[in-house]
This record gives structure tokens, sequence and C-alpha cells, in this order.
């Protein structure tokens, strides 16, 4: 991707910005400050390149995109720019910008041009490698194509060339053929500017000049994967997708990530079957030519041998799971569920919103309740009611571009690098062209909001209340309406935070967006698969939005308000709902993972919906397998609420969407939901236009003062890393290994309490159980430490039974092992 | 009117002709009995070699398969580990088929593989009665261990790195002593 | 077919499997059917140097009805396909195919719409002989290799048995789903 993207809606220049030069002959007019190179594509001429990238900071490294420019001095005259006495001297036309009356020649029309980028082309091919044969660019390679278009024909270089051992790692991820190399810095720019993850610098001078990374500490970013991808020739390159395939055997399918919010563009490709590679795709509205390394390097959990292949039934005599047919498996699920009587459903944050509209459907035309949702996560009902009163339907919000235009943009309960990783690019982006402040209610300054410049008000968790209460006073933020917030899922631990936020944004007029991680959410939300709200955003409560809706369905809409995850749960560990209908979720994600595997365990009827067996297929009655996200066509929608369809990667998959399933259990129970595909969900999800009658109103809930952490108890602040545990990460010991070790992060002062130093084991514990992690220091309050929520092998929530706001003990483990061996 | 010459000697020169013949040497070949070796470059049945410690010469880089114009190839390439390594380097052939059905025998294959894992041999005697008999797999395909050769996966007997092995610097085994020189 | 087939297990019933396959295999008659390039080689074997003659097969009979063996020699193409089939439901039985060249036996590198893919799409297929072309010696291989398979070709019951037997082995093969590359 080294042409530059048309950019439609980006700040369009007023006609007197226009500068008028003439490129090959041919006159144009492009925005005051556009690099040559870049007008020259506009009327299309290509100046070959490999340094060049729209969205990094010219450098002019390679060289290669040598022409030969005159400009008219001041008496009007064109003037060839010359060097050494009578000799012109091209220009690196991705450093030039354009100026009135220039007369630009390319490759195209001037022999001097096109000379000189043979002997610069020519220079650089002297020490690469001819090993395209066996490269993991050969076929998609800039410089092989543009070695074809402007090279010589024949090299002149009969000397050795040098070569260095090959691979070294950079991170675990990212693999460098140094003689490869032509030192175009893109990769060091982008971790740099884009990413602010400057682990990667040339280093050495001269011949011996190299792409390196400083001693004993990797190129550790959760962006890393970008610079594999811009690499102009094949010197990085990734673990995963090392000899894998080659480009010309590869189906590509544009789609979108299907790991966070950010709805990013991606290009998937496949081979055989199965997908090898994903790579970014370029959308300027939403991720640009960026991705983050979950996008990019975690999709091999569809081809885990634990993958559901076949449905199976629960064997009344052995108590065994066997497989079934799948019209047996329809009849014993609509069996089941009909005895039981009163069933909720949980969806969990991976549908699509089709497949989530069939589940909000499916509960309340095939079921007959409104206990269904979709937040497999800790939640509350203040939440429900804030999403209901200011997100649900609410169509287009807050973009990525309104975010570069913001004066500011306040993170509540978000970490971005973590939690939105396409957010934090564009937060990046918007900071580093210094138009917008960003301020952070966090409990520390993370290395995300450091990168960001961000003002960090600190809270303690359980404390953000009051200080989300003063940003409203500010100062130095002075929100008003051409500012945004941003509110994290995580807020919705904290009671009265929600309410808080919406009295800000009422109070100030900022804009308000709701970010959740998981990119099923705000598309579930759309659909309707939450206790009070229908499809569209449509109050429950409204009896005009159930006449709404039953005209839709045919049918007639269940008025009793739904439970949340948290209810459904308990109402079946005591007997109040016979049965579940259970999709994707992973159950170490809920805010009380061992209640919650108690409650699927004693529930009378599971019905479980899933990709891999997990937790719920163990205990479930009937496991339904469904397609992950390649093996079907749908659609997310992104934070912004923009609707990101994208079509079947893998054609020849017949696995089955979720809606296939739920539409023969329907039919089985005799209430069909009117729809078999996903084509046909879409269309009647599209039926439902936005509501404009009343909403919920904004919750209001009074904050209740954090409990101290009793004397020897620290509270604990949490979140998940980008790259930590969960079943769709599965599959890539490499993809894991890339990202940063996880980490307890304390005060400094707590860290010489415990006379631990940086990197030393501490042991996190509770009550119910312990973990043992590396410790890491922190900007945070004494009584206050950090912890991924789920990395590394520990689940806070599974192994401490911890959340935000819990106390836990600290202890630092002796360093026995080594002692142990010199004992020996 | 054809002449007396036309009439009487012509048919009995003819058998001039056949009398002369008994008398050749005669052309017809023997074959089955007697095979005739083939010219040294015949392009017969594929081989994959190995190298002398036995090691596969196949890095599994698919580029015959890309090379063949009839789609007779199939090659999956997997990771050599510390714990089962079939081939010096980073990757190894882990499916390998030709299909014989396909196969038009013309080379091309040979002249892309990088690391002349794959030669022809001068064996022609092919026919089959079931198609899929005539896919042949990798363990029809590979070359038979020679004295010396040891059936990978097994480390890297004759050179730190595949380097050494590809740039011919490998130790030598010494018949005599068995042990390995430089 | 015949009285042979009517045979009941035993001895009597080897002997003339023996016998009959003796005849058979001596008497081979191939009806030509030389379609391109192989066909040059086909010819070349039943000319002196080859000389097919020594297994009493120099005789290429045009007429089908006399054949016992149908050479297919060359790419099928669609068009020629009907007329192969007639060809070959012209001769008498037992008779015989022996695709000869990759094109006949799969397609070959013709991969495309006009070339039948393996001429077993047509009429079931004895012995399949690669090459391109196969040289003369390749194709006497072939018929020496039909030779023995009919030489061994079980009657009546045996028949039957041997029927059975590939079939119960046919079903219980790996399916060809799960087969790797090629064979898939």
């Amino acid at each position: 991707m080294t042409v530059t993207p048309s950019k439609a809606g980006s700040n369009a220049p007023a006609p007197q910005d226009l500068v008028t030069l003439t490129i090959d002959g041919i006159e144009t007019s492009v925005p005051k400050g556009t690099l040559v190179i870049r007008a020259a594509e506009q009327i299309g001429v290509q100046i070959p390149r490999f340094c060049d990238h729209p969205l990094l900071a010219p450098v002019g490294a390679c060289r290669q995109c040598l022409v030969e420019v005159a400009m008219p001095g001041p008496d009007g005259e064109l003037r060839t720019m010359m060097g050494p006495p009578g000799r012109v001297k091209p220009q690196a036309s991705c450093t030039l910008p354009v100026a009135e009356g220039m007369q630009v020649k390319t490759q195209l029309t001037s022999p001097i041009a096109d000379k000189a980028q043979q002997g610069v082309m020519e220079q650089l091919l002297i020490n690469h490698p001819l090993d395209c044969p066996v490269c993991d660019k050969g076929g998609e390679c800039p410089l092989q194509n543009q070695a074809m278009t402007n090279g010589r024909g024949e090299s002149r270089f009969q000397e050795v060339k040098r070569t260095f051992p090959k691979p070294i790692n950079i991170s675990a991820q990212v693999l460098l053929d140094r003689e490869r190399c032509v030192l175009c810095a893109r990769c060091t720019r982008f971790s740099e500017q884009v990413a602010g993850d400057p682990f990667i610098a040339l280093v050495e001078r001269g011949a011996l000049q190299q792409v390196g990374i400083y001693e004993k500490e990797p190129y550790r970013s959760n962006f890393s994967g970008n610079v594999i991808q811009i690499c102009p020739v094949g010197a990085l390159t990734s673990a995963d997708y090392r000899f894998r395939a080659r480009p010309f055997d590869l189906v590509s399918t544009p789609s979108v990530a299907e790991h966070d919010s950010g709805g990013a563009a991606i290009r998937v490709d496949h081979r055989r079957g199965k997908v090898v590679r994903r790579l970014a795709w370029n959308d300027p509205e939403v991720n640009e030519e960026w991705i983050t390394d979950k996008d990019r390097f975690a999709f091999h959990y569809a081809n885990r041998p634990d993958r559901l292949t076949h449905p199976q039934v629960r064997d009344g005599e052995t108590g065994e799971l066997r497989p079934a047919s799948w019209p047996e498996a329809f009849a014993v699920a609509a069996r089941g569920l009909r005895a039981a009587g009163r069933v909720g459903v949980l969806t969990g944050g991976r549908l699509t919103r089709e497949d989530a509209y069939g589940y909000a459907k499916f509960a309340r035309v095939a079921l007959g309740t409104n206990d269904i949702d979709f937040r497999s996560r800790p939640a509350s009902a203040e939440e429900e009611q804030f999403l209901a009163s200011r997100v649900a339907g609410r169509g287009l919000g807050v973009t990525y571009t309104d975010l570069e235009r913001a004066n500011a943009v306040v993170l509540l309960g978000l970490e971005p690098e973590e939690e939105a990783g396409t957010l934090f690019l564009r937060l990046r982006k918007a900071y580093r062209a210094g138009g917008t402040r960003i301020f952070a209610v966090a409990p520390f300054t993370s290395n995300g909001l450091r990168k960001l410049g961000a003002t960090v008000v600190k809270a303690a968790p359980g404390e953000e209340v009051p200080a989300i209460e003063q940003l409203a006073h500010d100062g130095e933020l002075a929100l008003d309406g051409g500012g945004v917030i941003l509110v994290g899922e995580r807020l919705a631990t904290v009671p009265g935070a929600l309410s808080a936020v919406a009295v800000l944004a009422s109070q100030t007029g900022a804009r308000l967006a709701w970010v959740p991680r998981r990119a099923g959410d705000r598309g579930a939300l759309d659909a309707g698969c939450l206790g009070s709200v229908l499809p569209g955003g449509r109050p429950l409560a409204d009896a005009g939005a159930r006449v709404d809706v039953g005209a839709v369905w045919g049918s007639t809409v269940p008025t009793v308000p739904g439970r949340d995850t948290d209810g459904i749960l308990a109402a079946a560990a005591a007997g109040e709902l016979g049965g579940l209908v259970v999709a994707g979720v992973d159950l170490d994600d809920l805010a009380d993972p061992t209640a919650a595997r108690a409650a699927v365990a004693s529930a009378g009827f599971v019905v479980s919906l899933e990709l891999r067996a997990s937790a719920v297929t163990e205990h479930a009655d009937v496991v339904f397998p469904v397609a992950p996200v390649a093996e079907k066509p749908g659609s997310f929608v992104s934070w912004e609420g923009r609707v990101r369809p994208f079509e079947k990667v893998l054609e020849g998959s017949n696995a089955v969407p979720d809606v296939r399933v739920l539409a023969g259990i329907a039919d089985e129970l005799g209430t069909p939901l009117g729809f078999q595909t996903i084509e046909a969900a879409a269309a009647e999800l599209d039926e439902f236009a936005s509501w404009d009658g009343e909403r919920a109103a904004d919750p209001t809930v009074a904050a209740s003062p954090a409990a101290p952490a009793p004397a020897g108890s620290h509270r604990l602040a949490t979140w998940k890393t980008m790259i930590g545990d969960g079943p769709m990460q599965d599959g890539d010991p490499a993809y894991h290994a890339s990202g940063p070790t996880p980490t307890v992060l304390v005060s400094a002062a707590t860290l010489e309490s415990l006379g631990a130093a940086v990197g030393d084991q501490v042991e996190l514990s509770t009550d119910t159980g312990t973990a043992v992690l590396a410790v890491g220091v922190a900007d945070l309050a004494d009584d206050v430490v950090w912890a991924p929520t789920s990395s590394g092998g520990v689940n806070l929530g599974r192994d401490l039974g911890a959340g935000a706001g819990s106390a836990v003990r600290l202890s630092l483990v002796p360093a026995a092992a080594p002692a142990v061996q010199e004992a020996m | 009117m054809p002449t007396l010459k036309e009439q009487f000697w012509d048919p009995v020169a003819g058998f001039g002709v056949t009398f002369r013949t008994m008398f050749r040497k005669v052309v017809t070949e023997q074959y089955p009995k007697e095979k005739k070796p083939t010219a040294p470059r015949f392009h017969g049945r594929h081989q994959l070699n190995r190298w002398p410690d036995g090691l596969e010469k196949c890095i599994g880089c698919e580029l015959c398969a890309w090379a063949c114009p009839a789609d007779a190839i199939y090659v999956e390439g997997a990771s050599n580990t510390e714990d089962a390594r079939f081939s010096p380097g980073e990757r190894y052939g882990r499916v390998y088929q030709i299909n014989y059905l396909r196969c038009i025998l013309c080379g091309l294959c040979i002249e892309a593989c990088p690391t002349r894992a794959l030669t022809m041999t001068n064996e022609y005697e092919l026919a089959d009665a079931t198609r899929e008999d005539l896919i042949y797999e990798k363990q029809d395909l590979l070359a038979p261990l020679l004295p010396g050769m040891e059936q990978p996966p097994h480390p890297m007997r004759l050179g730190n790195d595949d380097g050494d092995y590809y740039r011919g610097t490998f130790r030598r085994q010494d018949d005599e002593t068995g042990e390995a020189t430089q | 077919m015949g009285i042979e087939e009517k045979l009941p297990s035993g001895v009597l019933l080897t002997t003339v499997e023996g016998v009959a396959g003796y005849f058979r295999k001596a008497s081979f008659w191939p009806a030509t059917f030389g379609l391109a390039c192989c066909a040059i080689e086909m010819m070349t074997s039943g000319g002196p140097r080859y000389d097919l003659a020594r297994y009493g097969m120099e005789v290429f009979r045009a007429s089908p009805r006399q054949a016992d063996l149908m050479i297919v020699a060359g790419r099928v193409s669609q068009k020629m396909a009907p007329v192969l089939r007639q060809i070959y439901d012209q001769m008498a039985e037992p008779k015989w195919v022996l695709a000869m060249g990759v094109c006949a036996s799969s397609g070959g590198m013709f991969n495309n719409y006009a070339i039948v893919q393996g001429v077993d799409h047509v009429v079931p297929v004895d012995m399949y002989l690669p090459g391109c072309p196969p040289r003369p010696e390749m194709l006497i291989d072939a018929i020496l290799k039909l030779h023995d398979q009919v030489q061994h070709t079980k009657l009546g019951v045996n028949r039957q048995r041997e029927v059975l037997e590939q079939e119960t082995q046919q079903l219980n093969a790996l399916p060809t789903s799960e087969m790797k590359g090629l064979l898939r």
C-alpha cells in the first residue's frame, strides 16, 4: 500500500490554497504543501519509492524517487536545480513540496531522472540478496516490482554481497532479515510516530547500517505487525506467516476485525481452506492503514483441534455428550427448552449484528422472555439504563474523524491502547497534530496515556465519580461542545459513574461515545440483546415501541423487564429459570466466574452455541457448532455506531451461523423466526427505522464512597491488556510472547515496602486464591495496585475472585529457584 | 502392356529384399527380456534426494508445484523443530505428492527446485490399474537410504547449520575411522 | 457371459479361469484409437523395432467387433467422447481399455473445458499409463501388466466374492474429504 488514498472528507482545501505546477508537461493544481510525489500520483504518474508512506512523515531515506526539477527564478526564467557546476541535481520528490510554476520531469520524460533512479536502484540492489524465490514478500514486493519497472536489466556488481546471519528476532513475532533491508526507515518511523513505541532504530553506519533493537529489549508493541506490512522489501517477516504461502497462492477477501469495537478494516488471505494471514486494509475513515496485533495475528482460534464440528446431545443414559444429527439436535433442544419453562439467554460479545438480532428475536418470540443480556463482563443496572438512554439505536455518533477535530477528548474508564487499539492510534494522531488535548480519569499514567500526552486525573478504583464531577469545572480542560467524552465499559462497575458522565455531558454539551471492548457489543445493543431494550434502541417500557416491534415480528412482545447477566445466572442457579441458551460466553470474563460455572452446571437445561469446547459446552445438554467470523457474512457495529459489513471469507466452509441454528430451534418450537439466513435477518433488522419516540431517562444513581482497603491490603485496579488470554487469542505462541509481559504495577513506596525490585515475582492473594506475576512500578496511589485482568495464564476473576476495587494482598515471592541451584 | 521384366523379374526381385534382410541384424528390441538403457538424461519418475546423512533436501518451498504446468505436484511445508528435524534449515516438505496421471515429465519442477531435492530417475515402468496408485506420496518418491544415511528425523550431522550444507562445507564421513573430518 | 460364469466354485472353476485367462491374453487384439501424439508411439510399438507381434498383437483392428483391447492414445475431446463410447460399446465382451498417456488418463496438462478429464469418465479403464507421450517400452510394459491382470481374472463365484471384497474395502476406506492434497 504505497499509493496515497484519496481522503474523502479530510480538510478540503480552499481554492486560494492551490498551487499550480507542471509535471511531465501536464499542468496541475494541488493544495499548498503537497509533496511532488503525491501531486504526480494525482495526474497518474507513478514515481518509484520505498521510504515514502502517506501516513508517515517524509524522510527522503531511499532516494529512489529522484526527479528533475526546474523552478522559475526571480526574473521568471526557469532554472533547473543544479548540483556541481554543469550537472543537473535530481531532487527527491517525496520530501519536496510543490511550488508555484515548478516544472517537474519524472522518469517518464527526463533521461536524467530515469538514469538517477536506475543508479539508486542498482545501489540498493548491490547488497540485496537474490532470495526472492524463498522470500515471503516475493510477488508483492515493491522492490521486486520497481526493479522491474525502473531498474537496469542486468547487474554490474561482480563482488561478494554483504551477508548477515538470518533471520533475527526483533520480537517474538517479528523477524528481521538484515541483508534484505534497504534502510527506508519506514518501520522505525512507524514505531516512533504512529505507535509511539520507539523500540527499533537504525543503528551502525555505512554498509553496516541496520535496523536494531536495544540490548535485551525486544520490540514489544501492540502494533508491531504493521511494520511487517509496510516494509517495502522482505526484511521484516512474521514468525506466524513466514514460509506459509506466497502472495499468488492466496485468495484475499476484505473483512472486518472481530477483536475490538474499532471496526478495523482488514484483508484476510486464505489458502487451502485456512486463513493464513491478515493484513490491514486501507479505510481512511476508520483505521487508516493500521491495525492492532490482535486483529492481525489472533485468527488461529478457528482452526484449533477443539473446534466443534457437529451438533452434540447429552445422552440420557451415560450423561456424556454424543454426536447427533442436526434435526435431532434441533428437536432435543426445542423439547428441552419447552420443558424448561422460563429460559434466559446469554449472548456474549462476539456476535455479529445479524446473529445478535437472531438472539434478540429468539428470546422474545420463541422463548417469550426479556431475559437476555449481551454483557459477559462485570455490569450493572445503571449501565443498562445509561445504554438505553444514551447509546442504543443512536446510529453514527462521534467518529474517528471527529476525534481529530475535537479540542479535547476525555477518557473515562478506558485505556485505549489496551482496550481499543484503533482508537488509540487515531487519538495519538490527533495528539501529534496538536489540536486535541487528551484527559483521562485513571488510577495511574499508563504507557498508553503517556503516548497520548494525556493529562491524567488520578482516581483510585471506586473513586472515579468525584473526579468526573470535577471535570465540569476543570479550567484547564474547559470542556465544551467541541469536546468528546469517551466512556469505557469498565465504568459500569463504579456505582454512580455513568450517571455522573451523563450529567457531565449535559452540563458541558460535550459529545459522548461509549467504547466497549468487544466487537459485538454495540451491534448486540442495537439489535436488542438487552433486557430493557428492543431492536433499534426502542425502550421496552414504552407501549408504542412494543407495538412497533410486534408489528414487524407479527407477535406480541413480553412486557416483563428482563434480568441482566448476573441476574439470569443467579435465577438459573436458584431454579427460577429452567433453562439457558448460551452463545460464546467465556465464563471467566464474568464478575464471578466460580458462581457462573456453578450456575451453568446446575441449570436445568442448557443449550450452547459455540465455536470450540468451553466451560459452557461441558455442562450443556445440547451443543451446536457455529461459524467463526471468517466463515459467515455479517456486520459489526463499531463504537462510533458505524455498521461494518463483511463477506464470508472461506467460501467452501459449511459452518452454520447462529441465526440458522436459532431458526432451526424456533421452527421446532413452533414459533418460526421468519428468517434463516444472515441476509434475511439483516433485511428484517433494517426494517426497524430509528426510534424517534421517548427514550429511557439518564441513570441517576448516587455515588457510594469506595470502602478504603483494609489494613495490609491494596485496592485493585485492573483491565484487560490487548494481548492476553482468551479463547479468541489461542493458537499462536509468538503472538502471546510479543505482547508486554504481564506485570503487577505498584507505587514506588509499595515496592520499597515489599523489598522488591522491578521484575521480581510477587504474589497477589485474596481469601479465594493466589496468583504470581512480575512486579513493576507506576505512579499509583500507595494503596492501589494494578494487574491485568486476564494475561499470562492468570485470570483475576477466576483465580482470585477479585475485580476492580477488590482488596488484594501483596507479598514478595522469594527467588527460591536460583538459591537451590547454588546449594546444589 | 507391362514388359517381360515387369511381369516376371520384379516380383521375384521383391523377395530379394526379403531374402537379403534375413541375413541382417534384427532391429527388434526384446523388451522386457532385454531392457535397453535409456539416455542418461531421460525424464523418468521423480526422486526426492537426501543429504549424505539422510536428511531430506526438500524444504517445502513449493516452487516445483508452481512450476508445474499440469498442476501435478502438491506440497505442504512444515517447520522443523529441535525435536523433529527432517531437513537442514527451517522448513521441510511434510506432504509431497506427484500425480503421475497429470505429470508430463517435462522437468520444469527439476529446474525450479532450489536445493536439488527433486531430480528425475530413468525409471519409466509406471503403468498401474488405479488412479490412486498413480499419486505417489513422499515415501514413494524419497530416495532410498544409502549406507551411512539415517532415517530422519535426526539432528544435523554434517554441519552446524543449513549454511554448511548448502555451501558444501560439511564434514565428510571418513570411511575407515568413521570419524567426522572437516 | 457364458457357461464359465455358471460353474460351481472349486477346482474346475480355477482351471477354467486359468485356461480362459491364458487364451484371452494370448489373443489380445487392440482396437486402434489414436487421437494425438501418443498414437505415434503406439504405432511405433506395432512396428518392427518394438514389435508387438511378439505378443500376437500386431494387428490393430480398425473394426471394434474384432478387438479386445482399446488403447486410447491421446487427449479425448468432449466431441470425441461419445464416439469413443460407441466404439467401446461395439466391442465384444470380454474387452479391456488402456488409457495411454496422461491426457487419456486424467486430462493431463489440458485441464480445460475442451478435454475429457480422464477417459474413465466415459469408459471403464483397466490400465493407466502415464507419460507424455509414453515411450513404446512403457506401452509394452502396460500391456504386459494388463496381460497379467487378464490372466488372473476371476470368473463366476470367485468373481462375485472378489467384487464383494473390493466393495467392503472401498466402504471402509478413508473418505476423500479426509485425504490430503491431490488425493482429495
